[in-house]
Parts: C-alpha cells; sequence; structure tokens
C-alpha cells in the first residue's frame, strides 16, 4: 500500500512540473490517468482484502466511471471509481475501500466511489441518467473483466436500447438548463470551461448520444464510424486540447476544481500559455479572443452534430419528401443541403447563394452543408468577393428580417471572415474589461440583430425613426462594419477607411457609400458629445449638427448609437444615457430642418471666416485669435467679416486689460463710418448684464441717433457685442462730438448717474420733430417658443418712433428677460425687431402666463403715446 | 470629517475631478442618477408622440475629508461645475461620525 501510495505522490508532483513548464497538454490527461490507474491496480495487488476476496472466488471488478472513466481528469478533477460486484456485495468490501481509498483523501484528491451489484447499477441508471452517463463512460481498471463486460450488456439491453428518445430528450433539456445557468461562454467575459454553452459538457454530450445511438465506443470511433470528418474530429480534438489546457492552470491557480475562469486568472493564464502584449492587443485580449473561438466552435459542432443525428420530433416539415429550392439545393426535414460536392465546384457562387436561401426559407443549413462550406472556403477568391451575384445576395441577406440567423451561420462555419477578411481580423478581439460583453465579431452581429428587432413597447421613437428611414441599407452595412477598424487606436476612423475598401470591392454606389463611412467614422459621436458637451450650450449643439449635416444622417446614427450600446454590455446604455442622448438627438434635429446655422453653406462659410480670422490677426497685432473664437457664439461667426472680428477681438482684448486695471466702467466703444452702407456704425462691447441692449438703446436714442438696424450677441465668456448700424449723425461736420457726447452718456449711465426714462420722456414730449400721428397701421407682438430649443424667441412690428427701441427693450428688462441675441430692422417707417431671450436664470419661457404678460406689456406699449 | 455630495452636470466631472485632485483629495465615489430641481426637464413631440423627460441626468459625486479642507473643495468644484446656467447642480455638505478602511481597520483621518 505504500509503495503504491508513494509512487502516485512522486507522480503527481511530477505532473505538476510538467504543467508549469510545457505550454501544450502533451499527454498530461495520459499521464494523469495512468498514475492513477497505477495507482489502483498496485494498491489492490497488494491489498489485503483484495487477496481475501480473490482466495473466496467472490469476482469483483474495479471501474472508472464519468470522466475518470474517459481519461479526461484534470488536475482536480474528481475521481470516480466503482467496485463492481456480481450479485451480492460482501462484508469484506468494506475493508478494500478502506485499505485503498482512504489514504487517496489524505492527498487531497477527491474520491467520489461507490460498491454496487450489477442490479444496483442498472436499477440506479434506470431511475437517473446522470448515473446512466457516468456508467456509460465506465472503463475496467483491474479484477474481473468479464463482470464488466456483464455490467455493460446489460445496460444496453435493458436501458439504453428501450430508452433512446427519452434520454436524448434528457439531454437536450440538459444542455437548455446549461444555457439558461452558464450562459453561452463562447461569448461571454467569464467563461464557464465546463458547463457554459462551449464547453466541455458539449463535447460529453456528442460522446453520450453517439454511444447510445450508434453504439461508438471510443471518441476516435466518431471519425472511424463517419459520423465526423477527419477534420471535424482533428478540429475538435485541438479545441478540446486547448480547454482542458486552460481548465488545468485554471485548477493550479485556484488549488482546487474549479471551472469558472475568472478575470483575475485569466492574466495570469495568458502569460503562463506563452502569450506576450503586442501593441494593438494585451496578451490576455488574445488569449480569450483565443479561448472564445475554440469554445464557440465546440459548440457549434453540438449543434449540427445534434441537428443531423438526433431523431427528428414532429416539425412543420411533416413531408419526408425533399423540397427543390434554386438548381443544386433542397430542403429536406427543415434544412438546407446541396444536391452533392460537384454543385459547389461547378458554380463556386453557390457557397453565398445556400446562404442567400436560407434567409429566404428560413432554414437553417444543415451539417453537411455547412461541412461542405467549410471545406471549400478556398475557392472565396478575389473574384467571388467581387462578384455581382455574391455581392447582390449579400445585400439581400444584410436586408433581410433574419440577416442575424444567417450571418451567424456564415460566421461559425468561417464563411464570413472569408468573404470579408477584414472582419476576420477583428471578429475574435476581446476588450479586457468588464464593459464589454462580446468579442467585436459577434458584437457586431448583435448590433445588426438590435436594429431589426426593435420592440415597439420599450423604444416607441427609436421605431418611429427606423421606419421614416427610406433605405436602412447603408445603416445595416455601418452595424456590420462600425468596429471593423478595432484592430488598433483611433477605430472609428481607421474602420472607416477599412470599409471603403470593402464597399469599393462590392462596387457599393458612391451615395450609401458615404453615408456608411460617415456613421462608421461618427459611430461615437452621439455619447461623447451629450456627456462632455453642455447640452445647453447652442454652440456645442450647433457643432454637433454641423458635423452630422442632415436629418437623415442624424436618424441613422442615433439608432446605429443606440443598437452599438445595447450590443457593448449592460453598462453601455440605460436610462441615465439615454436621456442625454435623446436630448442631443432632438436639439440637433430641431438645428437641422430650422435650417440656417447648420447647413453646409453656413458651413463652409464659417470655416473661410476662421481662416480669415487667423490670417489677418497673424498678419497685424500679433493677438491670438483662438481663445477668444472659442468663445463666439455661431451666429456671431456666421454673419460677421474677418476684419470687423478682428476689430472685436481688439476691443476686447482693450477691454480685459481695463478690467485689469480696475478702471470702471468698462465697455469698449468704436463708431465710425460705413461709406457701403452710407450710414455710421457703432461697435459696443461690455460685459454683459441684463437691460444693458436698453441702456444702449436709450442713449442713441437720446442723441439723436436714429437706428437703422441692429445686431446683438452674446458670447459664451458673457461679452455682450452690439453692433449698431444708424444713420449718419446730425452734425456731418464733425460727427465724433456726437460720439464723444454717446460715450459720456453711457460711463453716465452705467454709474447710474443717468435716467434715461426721464430724459427720452422729455426728449419725446418737446421735440417738434416727434411725430405724434399713429400712421393706421396696427403694431404686432409674436411670441414664438418653438423655433429654438435654447432661446424664446419674441418679434416685434410696429411704426417707429424715437426711443422706441428703448421702450421694448427696457419693457423686456422689467419682466425679468435678458437679451442674448437682437435683429432689429427698419423699412422705412416701420421696424421689424426679433429678440431671442432667456429668463434671468438662463432658461426659456416656459410658463403661458408669463409669455401672455410678456406679448401685452410690449402691445401695451407698442400702442402707448 | 465631513462628506461632500455634490450633483453637478454630466458634462462637468472631469473638471471637478481634476480640480480636487489639484487640491490632494484622494478618492470619490460617483455615481450616475437622475434628478430635478428648479430646471425642468423638457418635452419633444415626434410624429405626434410626446416624449417628456421630466428627471434630467446628473452625475453624483461624494467625497470625505477632514473638515478643514471643506471650504477650499467647495469653493473648487462649485468654479468647476459652474455654467452659469439653471441646473448647475447643488453641494452639500453633511458631517461625518466615523470613518474605517476595510482592508486594515484604520479609522479616522488615516482611513480617509
Amino acid at each position: 500500500m505504500i509503495f503504491a501510495f508513494e509512487e502516485l505522490k512522486k507522480s503527481r508532483k511530477q505532473l505538476l512540473s510538467m504543467l508549469l513548464t510545457s505550454q501544450t497538454m502533451d499527454n498530461f490527461q495520459a499521464h494523469h490517468t495512468g498514475n492513477m490507474d497505477q495507482y489502483f491496480r498496485v494498491s489492490l495487488q497488494e491489498s489485503q482484502a483484495g487477496h481475501r476476496l480473490f482466495s473466496k472466488r467472490t469476482p469483483f471488478a474495479f471501474l472508472a466511471v464519468g470522466g475518470y472513466g474517459r481519461g479526461e481528469l484534470s488536475l482536480h478533477s474528481d475521481i470516480d471509481v466503482l467496485i463492481l460486484f456480481g450479485s451480492k456485495i460482501p462484508g469484506l468490501a468494506k475493508g478494500l475501500t478502506e485499505e485503498i481509498f482512504y489514504p487517496l483523501w489524505d492527498l487531497g484528491l477527491d474520491l467520489g466511489y461507490g460498491t454496487r451489484t450489477i442490479k444496483d447499477c442498472i436499477k440506479l441508471s434506470r431511475d437517473d441518467f446522470e448515473v446512466l452517463t457516468s456508467m456509460m463512460d465506465a472503463r475496467f481498471l483491474c479484477g474481473d473483466s468479464l463482470l464488466f463486460l456483464d455490467l455493460i450488456e446489460n445496460l444496453k439491453k435493458k436501458i439504453i436500447s428501450k430508452r433512446k428518445p427519452i434520454f436524448a430528450r434528457w439531454l437536450e433539456d440538459l444542455y437548455q438548463v446549461r444555457m439558461d445557468i452558464k450562459g453561452d461562454a463562447s461569448v461571454i467575459l467569464e467563461p464557464d470551461l465546463k458547463d457554459g454553452i462551449g464547453g466541455l459538457r458539449d463535447y460529453h454530450y456528442i460522446l453520450w448520444l453517439a454511444k447510445a445511438f450508434f453504439d461508438l465506443a471510443e471518441p476516435r470511433d466518431l471519425e472511424y464510424s463517419g459520423k465526423l470528418s477527419h477534420n471535424e474530429y482533428k478540429a475538435l480534438k485541438d479545441r478540446l486540447d486547448f480547454i482542458w489546457l486552460v481548465r488545468n492552470h485554471l485548477h493550479q491557480l485556484s488549488g482546487r476544481k474549479n471551472d469558472r475562469l475568472n478575470f483575475e486568472y485569466q492574466e495570469k493564464i495568458a502569460l503562463r500559455l506563452g502569450y506576450q502584449d503586442c501593441r494593438d492587443l494585451l496578451a490576455v485580449e488574445q488569449f480569450m479572443g483565443d479561448l472564445h473561438a475554440s469554445m464557440a466552435d465546440v459548440k457549434s459542432l453540438n449543434r449540427t452534430f445534434i441537428k443531423s443525428h438526433l431523431p427528428k420530433g414532429r416539425g412543420p416539415w411533416k413531408e419526408a419528401e425533399a423540397l427543390d429550392l434554386v438548381k443544386g439545393l433542397h430542403t429536406y426535414q427543415g434544412e438546407i443541403r446541396f444536391d452533392s460536392a460537384t454543385v459547389i465546384l461547378s458554380d463556386p457562387l453557390m457557397l453565398m447563394t445556400v446562404f442567400e436561401q436560407s434567409l429566404q426559407t428560413g432554414y437553417p443549413l444543415s451539417m453537411e452543408a455547412r461541412r461542405l462550406v467549410s471545406e471549400f472556403l478556398s475557392l472565396l477568391d478575389n473574384n467571388f468577393r467581387r462578384s455581382e451575384q455574391t455581392v447582390g445576395d449579400f445585400l439581400r441577406i444584410i436586408n433581410g428580417g433574419h440577416a442575424f440567423d444567417v450571418l451567424i451561420q456564415m460566421q461559425e462555419i468561417g464563411f464570413l471572415s472569408s468573404f470579408v477578411p477584414e472582419f476576420g481580423k477583428i471578429e475574435n478581439r476581446v476588450q479586457f474589461d468588464a464593459y464589454h460583453t462580446f468579442p467585436v465579431g459577434r458584437h457586431s452581429l448583435e448590433t445588426i440583430r438590435r436594429l431589426k428587432g426593435i420592440n415597439k413597447q420599450k423604444e416607441m421613437l427609436l421605431l418611429d425613426i427606423f421606419l421614416e428611414l427610406p433605405d436602412p441599407e447603408p445603416l445595416f452595412l455601418a452595424a456590420l462594419f462600425h468596429d471593423i477598424g478595432k484592430v488598433g487606436p483611433k477605430h472609428a476612423v481607421r474602420g472607416a477607411e477599412i470599409a471603403r475598401k470593402i464597399l469599393e470591392r462590392m462596387h457599393y454606389p458612391g451615395k450609401a457609400t458615404e453615408n456608411v463611412l460617415f456613421l462608421i467614422r461618427r459611430h461615437l459621436l452621439m455619447v461623447e458629445t451629450a456627456t462632455r458637451r453642455d447640452l445647453n450650450d447652442e454652440k456645442s449643439v450647433v457643432q454637433c449638427a454641423r458635423i452630422i449635416g442632415n436629418p437623415e444622417k442624424l436618424r441613422m446614427l442615433y439608432l446605429l448609437t443606440w443598437a452599438d450600446s445595447m450590443a457593448t454590455g449592460p453598462g453601455a446604455w440605460n436610462d441615465w444615457i439615454s436621456n442625454l442622448v435623446q436630448e442631443l438627438f432632438f436639439k440637433v434635429l430641431n438645428i437641422l430642418v430650422r435650417g440656417e446655422l447648420a447647413t453646409d453653406g453656413a458651413t463652409q462659410k464659417v470655416q473661410e471666416t476662421l481662416d480669415g480670422i487667423r490670417r489677418i490677426s497673424v498678419r497685424d497685432e500679433g493677438i491670438d485669435p483662438d481663445p477668444f473664437i472659442e468663445v463666439m457664439s455661431p451666429r456671431y461667426l456666421l454673419v460677421s467679416t474677418p476684419r470687423d472680428i478682428v476689430r472685436h477681438i481688439g476691443m476686447a482684448q482693450g477691454m480685459r486689460e481695463a478690467l485689469k486695471n480696475d478702471t470702471v466702467p468698462v465697455f469698449a466703444f468704436d463708431a465710425r463710418e460705413n461709406p457701403v452702407e452710407d450710414c455710421s456704425e457703432i461697435t459696443f462691447l461690455a460685459k454683459d448684464k441684463p437691460g444693458l441692449f436698453a441702456d444702449m438703446a436709450g442713449v442713441l436714442a437720446l442723441n439723436s441717433v436714429d437706428i437703422l438696424s441692429a445686431d446683438i450677441y452674446t458670447w459664451r465668456d458673457g461679452t455682450a457685442v452690439d453692433i449698431f448700424k444708424a444713420t449718419k449723425p446730425l452734425d456731418p461736420i464733425d460727427p465724433d462730438r456726437i460720439w464723444q457726447r454717446v460715450r459720456q452718456d453711457l460711463e453716465r449711465s452705467f454709474k447710474g448717474q443717468l435716467s434715461l426714462a426721464y430724459r427720452l420722456g422729455q426728449k419725446r414730449a418737446s421735440s417738434v420733430l416727434y411725430n405724434h400721428e399713429k400712421s393706421g397701421r396696427l403694431s404686432q407682438v409674436v411670441m414664438d417658443n418653438s423655433s429654438s430649443d435654447f432661446f424664446t424667441l419674441i418679434e416685434v412690428f410696429a411704426d417707429n418712433q424715437v426711443g422706441l427701441l428703448y421702450m421694448i427693450t427696457k419693457t423686456l428688462f422689467d419682466l425679468h428677460l435678458d437679451i442674448r441675441i437682437a435683429k432689429i430692422a427698419t423699412k422705412g417707417d416701420q421696424i421689424a425687431d426679433v429678440f431671442y431671450v432667456l429668463d434671468f436664470q438662463g432658461q426659456k419661457i416656459e410658463d403661458e402666463a408669463h409669455l401672455k404678460e410678456i406679448e401685452e406689456a410690449l402691445h401695451y406699449q407698442l400702442i402707448q403715446e | 470629517m465631513k462628506k461632500i455630495e455634490a450633483i453637478i452636470k454630466p458634462f462637468k466631472l472631469t473638471e471637478v475631478k481634476e480640480g480636487l485632485s489639484r487640491l490632494g483629495v484622494q478618492g470619490m465615489t460617483v455615481n450616475e442618477v437622475k434628478g430635478f430641481g428648479r430646471q425642468r426637464g423638457h418635452k419633444e413631440v415626434y410624429r405626434g408622440a410626446e416624449y417628456q423627460v421630466d428627471f434630467v441626468s446628473k452625475v453624483r459625486i461624494e467625497v470625505v475629508m477632514e473638515a478643514g479642507l471643506v471650504q477650499e473643495a467647495v469653493k473648487v468644484i462649485q468654479e468647476a461645475a459652474r455654467t452659469g446656467q439653471i441646473g448647475d447642480g447643488k453641494i452639500f455638505v453633511i458631517p461625518v461620525d466615523e470613518v474605517i478602511r476595510i482592508r486594515t481597520g484604520e479609522t479616522g483621518k488615516a482611513a480617509i
């Protein structure tokens, strides 16, 4: 006993060092199993109880069952042994187990054992299929081999042959339970290597099914009997070896039986297996990518094997007849098949047609069809990829309702990465964080799936937007390729470049191509803008709107943003972010629909203006214009000339300096001739405060400066820029005298030393020039709260009067309104003014009563005498 | 010791975080939250359907510090988070009875 035990201890140590030093499975399992077998055989020979049983001619057999029976032991796997007796269990059995099994517990091995008669085994297996599968994997170790054969015979005759369909159903139910509880291991972040879908149990499922239905004995028989092709079997073994290798390291690192590959182990195992960080991918990301790919293959093989070999239930396809599809394909029992392999050889384009037919019929490819496609992938050359027919079929698939189901098949078989090699490059890329649920390839397909299945109840707005798209095809293509640039950094821009090549290859039409590329290049724009920019600031929204350009692109981008986030992981989309992006969507839409600020012409004009500004400032002043440009509002930049803007910058600069020196009041004032328009131009800069415009208007009125038009802007740093165009001053010989007076009046008004109301009232009363007659035309006040998301608009039409502008603006001030932008115009003796206002808290006026009050108050002023 | 809870606009998070870091504040907890004060949500209409958002998305920052640092921290947060428009948020200062570091069991100032 001692000898066997010591041997076992020694060999386990060797096993451990073998694992830690080599990077492949080599013969780990063979060694491990062999060690255990050796132990049992030798210790049985040495055991006293064993000898006694022999001498009494009581036949018994030691069997390895379960994973041990299959010879698949990992480092800390359970070791399940069965001592089988013929008809009765002798008392000596207890002694036997003590001698042989107890020492193993001291070694820390998880031993499971049973002592049973053949009858016991049959009974238990009949009632519990888990026991049955364990028995099916039984392997003779030592003792009486005839007993073992007897057991197997009985199992087959009494249970398996009679209960095949029930057993098959049990196996599939088990699969569903695993799916529900452990999930699809081929895509989740911390996969369960055994029970997750794509894990070892998928393989065991195949084995058990094959053993029960085809009477196969060894795994190798899967190939020998033709149930799997040579390539398939080899691929399966390779994948399994990889998974077992990972599992062994996982056992060693956890120090116990453990199938859950948690984050903390992933990096260590990646390094042990020889993966190295490279420029674009971490070692752990490459490792997990490979692992996911392996598990995806196992999963795929399991599903097609089961589909092909499980007895069919009563499906909707009652006919056992084959139904012809297009030439070369037919359906049979709910699957698509090729008529023969030569179909593909004579027309390789059939490799795409089969998928297109899968879309049309809704039927999946049979296992045989999948195998054929996979074997003939080498026929996919550039002619295939460029062929009008295959491209047409592919686009049909993308546009179809069941696009996802077909694309998944394409991906699993390897067809998709052959048809689009660029997709193959990023397919298994994993991003090592808790945020991304899927590898990139699967994520892209999931994005398409979301777009196809927008739920009316939960996402009514998105559905409405989707239904409005004249042609969603570019959106689907963008969804498929949006992460194709994840071979390196800046994947959005890079992805657009890569996608361009793909679309060129497909001879995709120009305009639609531009839309696809735009979507890919900008697929992160909305989330970034919504979370990092101030959505209450018109400029942020306008800039975003200019990038997007038109409502159709906006709609597609919003849909892609949503689908991409939903397909990323549970943390990527929730109410919180949905609020922000939706707000951005509506605001950008309004800007794009109203026109003016975000048309192509506007974008270009602003760009030219900016270039002009930089050119002039560099040449003239050496002032750095950029900090000022940063705060300039969109309308201001759109309307003003570069020369004027530079002049204003100079004035603003002067103001800043004055502020430092503590001169009060601080404003910049400039009045000059505008010969082109034959008027005077007065520019006024000051720190904006409510009522500023009113004061300005008042002072000008007081000095009989007749305002023809005015443009009021407010920069984001609070600088008010007021530009007035006025009739030439009363004294053409010495205009400066007037401007001097205006400047002085302004200063006094700012200091509170001038009462404009009183002065203007006086002036009006005494003026002989003042026209006290009303012209018959009615004045009009229009309140507009829908043209802008950022301001309340007030339009005023009335007869021109001295000081009218002052009265209007003063009224607005009294009503606690802050004028941010204004456009004043006169036509003859009529004025047409637009004021963009906010309340003193910086919000639009939402209160109906308040709006009414403003309207009435202004009206009153206008008809006032 | 005091805890500062600040509700701010989402896009201001980076600025506030950097401001506090410069002050020497070592850790913080951040939450995505929704709420409203006097800033009202807004209503949009699209193809005849109304979309009303009542709760505005904000970010909540929680920091615990020694009482002596609070005044400066509040100032830093206010400056960084301010836009001047309604909806800039609020800062709450709350007394803290005890702080314990789970790993080591340290308490009080050393645990902050």
